[in-house]
């Protein structure tokens, strides 16, 4: 039952804000935050009890659900998964304080973001594919309605994409799944896991491709990003933090989980491909960053340009360049959290995000100033930041492999440099534009959902090991297993 | 004498639930002659329905029986049927009885229809002769034709003038094709004879033989709205009344498709001449029906091409002929009934409350009545497949049934066209929940109308979450049932 709590909680926070009449705003607010609060301590709890050494599936629970189909309701938490569902009670936390700020229907807000959360934590719980697939979709729905009903600018188109591009993907997977159900009559991943190798490299190509367009539209991979954008940029402020922070997770979690163990043939095949498609995500991503003058498209590009460090690393099949992409995706998560937030907190104050509007805030707002100067230099892979590590993890393993798209590729730390610096010098440098000179500086609230990814930025970049202890021993095993003859 | 009348005796015992549903529909349309008030009538349905409910449950339905001397046929097959059929007029008398484009020309006789086309939808699932079948087809056809018109204005009437023209060319067609078949297996007529004087054909006799099969496969095709057969589908679901146009969109597309079973079944040997024609109709239905629901602002139209589009899903578990795909078809067969049903509750609330059929009326419906906006999604995903609903269960079991035939073709197609039906039903929620409404005051429908609305959401969600008992019984009467 220690994994079903943390789909159990935010489930009975549901029902209890739906409960809630519709007026009791702070009442809904605290059951909400009490839900992703628990959640919380409850992850941190698992990361205490877990076992990283073993690099074995942990405190898995296995009920029959649909025994005709052989569906399992089967959870368990290994070291490719810790990781991330830490990350995710951590942001929804995180975002569900920075929530405070939805100023209508919260009831359904919160119902609808307790939902999102038991999708996210379940998609990175589940060992059962079929299992896997449902929290896979649960996540849309919710995730629709967010960025539909309180986002802003262009939120019903951009609801409207994401929620069709990434469906279009996603039953593609279903294709593999009906295709791999066919085949082997079951839907244990560990059990497929054993069984899937042994089919024809014909029909591993196959399903590794069935599966890829579902990952690659979440990662997302260019040119499968241009829901991307818009969604991050039209969704509200929390919304985009678990967007960035979590769901494009999801799709690199899925190559870790599914595609790499179950068709090593497939990923070896592919993996040249993958090389140049993180290649291009890194230095496409930077570029168009860089050309944006609008502060949340921005943050929203870079994270195309940084999730292709978790391409590249995953591409070098190597134990370096892929704990390298896994400690990647965790330090995105925190890393692109704090920027989306701080772009919140500016937008909260001045109701513009266009780069040229402001100017010299830094005097203005030096806590502000001083923090988003600490998340863009993590952002640009500052060494001693954590960013710095993992993508210096991903070139390492990946170099000795891919000699040319790696070498290509640090062209985009470059460019990430150049557009971060350029962020700080038109935000807080120059001359400081009138318009803003009454403008308050970040509040308590504000900066305790800030600090928290600061102090694990500042941790991990210092002593990566933390992270990397955890997930190795099942890194190690998962390249054994692919490598088996 | 005396076997004759125990037969006869037993006949009647086993077709119980039948027989209460032809009485009852009579004794209502008596009562709605003489008494004044419609209530009466209304409560008579539905003292019929239960009793026929009752009787059907009680009737043993593990082994198969002949009936009245081989006409008909009661298996676990016609069971699923025969509780689907109930299941159909059920739920759309419970939109009948509030639906305000009949309530001008309310009469009971309305009601008494549903309960006749209830019987014919049963007796086409049951049908085990070929006379029988076309007897229970017509059943069906003519009280149709006079429930389309029920609206009583000029684009019901033309609705129902369209669909009795298109409907009498499509029975004689089949009736055409039903007397060359008996002309050509020397006089059978009884399933279990035709399967044999099929079998017997030689090589050439069987190759003409494909042209009587065409002929009494296209009647069906027609009933079902499969493509190229479908183009009344939307004009007469538009005219219409929408408990009418709901009834028409699930069952005579169930009991069509029990019927094909039934035909293609005692025609067997002739599958292999016919499965390609198939196999290429079933993408082509679904194609044709998705991409046409794109451009539709009607909410009645929008959902006939759905209907075209899911019939083509269905037609997937019938093109692959495998046990497992007739279990994918059935399963997905009640789901249909649950979450299109669902939605034309829906549809009926809205558009009395509006007297609009366009895709605006449901502006901002989340606004106005919470849980009619919320019923209607649920439905929705369902029907564009979205676990863990019912409809996802279905769709992955005729995935795999055409993956296992290793029909990839079909199965890729079918995924596309999920996600091209994706489209218009998020559209429909699209409006209820991000557009401001027209008007602003509360959507109050009446309770028949949300007792159909919360059985078909909740079977939706439940059935999507445990479905292991819909799946052990359905795939026990696939198992039973041999092509």
């Amino acid at each position: 039952m220690v994994l079903s709590g943390f789909l159990i909680i935010p489930l009975v926070g549901m029902v209890v804000i739906l409960l809630l009449p519709k007026r009791a705003v702070s009442s809904i607010r605290m059951a909400a935050l009490l839900a992703t609060t628990l959640v919380l301590v409850r992850s941190l709890h698992l990361l205490l009890a877990f076992q990283p050494q073993t690099g074995l599936l942990q405190f898995e629970e296995r009920v029959s659900w649909i025994p005709q189909l052989r569906v399992f309701y089967h959870l368990g938490v290994d070291g490719l998964s810790i990781a991330m569902v830490v990350l995710t009670a951590l942001l929804a936390f995180l975002a569900c304080l920075a929530s405070w700020s939805i100023a209508e229907r919260q009831k359904e807000y919160f119902i609808l973001y307790l939902l999102l959360e038991i999708g996210m934590l379940g998609t990175f719980l589940a060992q059962d594919l079929f299992l896997f697939y449902v929290f896979w979709e649960i996540v849309l729905v919710p995730m629709y309605f967010l960025i539909g009903i309180w986002g802003g600018g262009r939120r019903e188109y951009s609801a409207f994409k994401f929620f069709v591009y990434t469906l279009a993907g996603s039953l593609a997977m279903l294709l593999g799944i009906v295709a791999l159900y066919v085949q082997t009559q079951t839907f244990d991943i560990p059990e497929l896991a054993k069984l899937a190798p042994s089919f024809a490299p014909g029909l591993q190509h196959l399903l590794f491709l069935a599966f890829f367009f579902g990952f690659a539209i979440k990662v997302p991979i260019v040119p499968f990003h241009t829901w991307l954008p818009d969604a991050h940029v039209d969704a509200p402020t929390p919304i985009s933090v678990l967007l960035a922070g979590v769901l494009l997770k999801m799709g690199g979690y899925g190559f870790f989980r599914i595609s790499y163990p179950l068709f090593p043939e497939g990923a070896q095949w592919f993996a040249g491909a993958m090389a140049w498609l993180g290649m291009i995500n890194i230095v496409y991503g930077a570029f168009v960053a860089m050309a944006q003058t609008d502060f949340k498209r921005l943050v929203a590009y870079s994270s195309v340009s940084h999730m292709g460090f978790v391409l590249l690393g995953l591409a070098s099949l190597t134990p370096t360049g892929m704990n390298g992409a896994l400690l990647q995706m965790f330090n995105h998560g925190t890393i692109t959290a704090g920027l989306f937030l701080l772009v919140g907190v500016l937008y909260d104050r001045t109701h513009t995000r266009d780069l040229t509007a402001f100017g010299g805030l830094g005097v203005r707002l030096p806590v502000y100033a001083g923090v988003l100067t600490f998340f863009s230099l993590a952002a640009l892979g500052l060494p001693g930041l954590s960013g710095f590590v993992s993508e210096f993890l991903s070139f390492v393993g990946t170099f000795g492999v891919w000699r040319w798209q790696t070498g290509i590729s640090v062209l985009g730390i470059v460019v990430t440099a150049g557009y971060m610096l350029m962020v700080l010098q038109r935000v807080l440098l120059g001359p400081l534009n009138e318009q803003w000179k009454a403008l308050p500086d970040i509040t308590h609230r504000e900066l305790t959902t800030l600090v928290p990814l600061l102090v694990i930025i500042l941790a991990v970049g210092i002593w990566p090991l933390a992270v990397l202890h955890l997930q190795d021993p099942s890194i190690q095993a998962l390249v054994r297993h692919m490598f088996v003859p | 004498m005396s076997l004759m009348s125990l037969m006869l005796g037993e006949s009647l015992r086993l077709w119980l639930p039948e027989l209460l549903l032809s009485v009852g529909a009579m004794a209502v349309l008596l009562t709605s002659a003489f008494a004044k008030r419609s209530a009466a009538a209304t409560v008579m349905t539905w003292l019929v329905l239960a009793g026929c409910a009752v009787s059907l449950w009680a009737v043993p339905a593990t082994a198969s029986h002949s009936l009245f001397f081989g006409l008909i046929v009661v298996d676990p097959l016609a069971m699923v049927f025969r509780w689907l059929a109930l299941g159909v007029v059920a739920l759309v008398a419970l939109m009948a009885t509030n639906s305000s484009d009949v309530a001008r020309a309310w009469r009971g006789d309305y009601l008494s229809l549903f309960l006749f086309v209830g019987v014919g939808l049963m007796l086409m699932a049951e049908a085990n002769h070929l006379l029988m079948a076309y007897l229970a087809m017509e059943l069906v056809s003519l009280t149709s034709y006079v429930l389309v018109a029920f609206s009583r204005d000029a684009r019901s009437s033309e609705a129902a003038l369209k669909y009795l023209l298109f409907g009498a060319l499509s029975s004689g067609i089949m009736l055409f094709g039903m007397s060359l078949l008996f002309g050509m297996t020397g006089g059978a007529l009884a399933f279990p004879a035709l399967q044999e004087a099929v079998g017997r054909l030689t090589h050439q006799q069987t190759q003409a033989c494909v042209v009587p099969v065409a002929l009494v496969v296209t009647g069906l095709a027609f009933k079902i709205s499969m493509v190229p057969f479908h183009m009344w589908t939307p004009d007469v679901y538009e005219g219409a009344p929408v408990p009418v146009t709901a009834m028409l969109s699930v069952g005579p597309k169930a009991a069509g498709l029990a019927l094909l079973l039934r035909i293609t079944g005692a025609l067997s040997p002739m599958w292999p001449a016919v499965a390609p024609v198939f196999f290429v109709l079933t993408i082509v239905t679904m194609t044709l029906g998705n991409v046409a629901a794109l451009v539709q602002q009607n909410v009645k139209r929008l959902l006939a091409y759905s209907t075209i589009g899911q019939v083509g899903y269905l037609l997937i578990g019938f093109s692959v002929h495998t046990s497992i795909g007739v279990e994918g078809m059935l399963v997905y067969l009640v789901a249909y009934l649950f979450m299109n049903l669902g939605a034309f509750a829906c549809v009926v609330a809205v558009c009395n409350d509006a007297q609009d059929e366009s895709l605006d009326a449901f502006r901002g419906l989340a606004r106005r009545a919470p849980g009619w906006a919320l019923g209607l999604a649920v439905c929705l995903l369902s029907l564009a497949g979205l676990p863990p609903l019912v409809g996802f269960i279905g769709k992955f079991l005729l995935f795999g049934a055409a993956l296992q035939a290793s029909q990839v073709v079909l199965a890729v197609a079918a995924v596309l066209n999920s996600a091209i039906a994706l489209y218009y039903y998020v559209n429909i929620i699209r409006q209820m929940y991000l557009l401001e409404p027209r008007r602003a005051e509360a959507l109050h429908p009446a309770l028949s109308l949300r007792v159909a609305l919360g059985v078909c959401g909740l079977a939706t969600v439940g059935l999507g979450l445990f479905p292991s008992g819909l799946l052990a019984w359905l795939s026990r009467v696939a198992a039973a049932n041999l092509l």
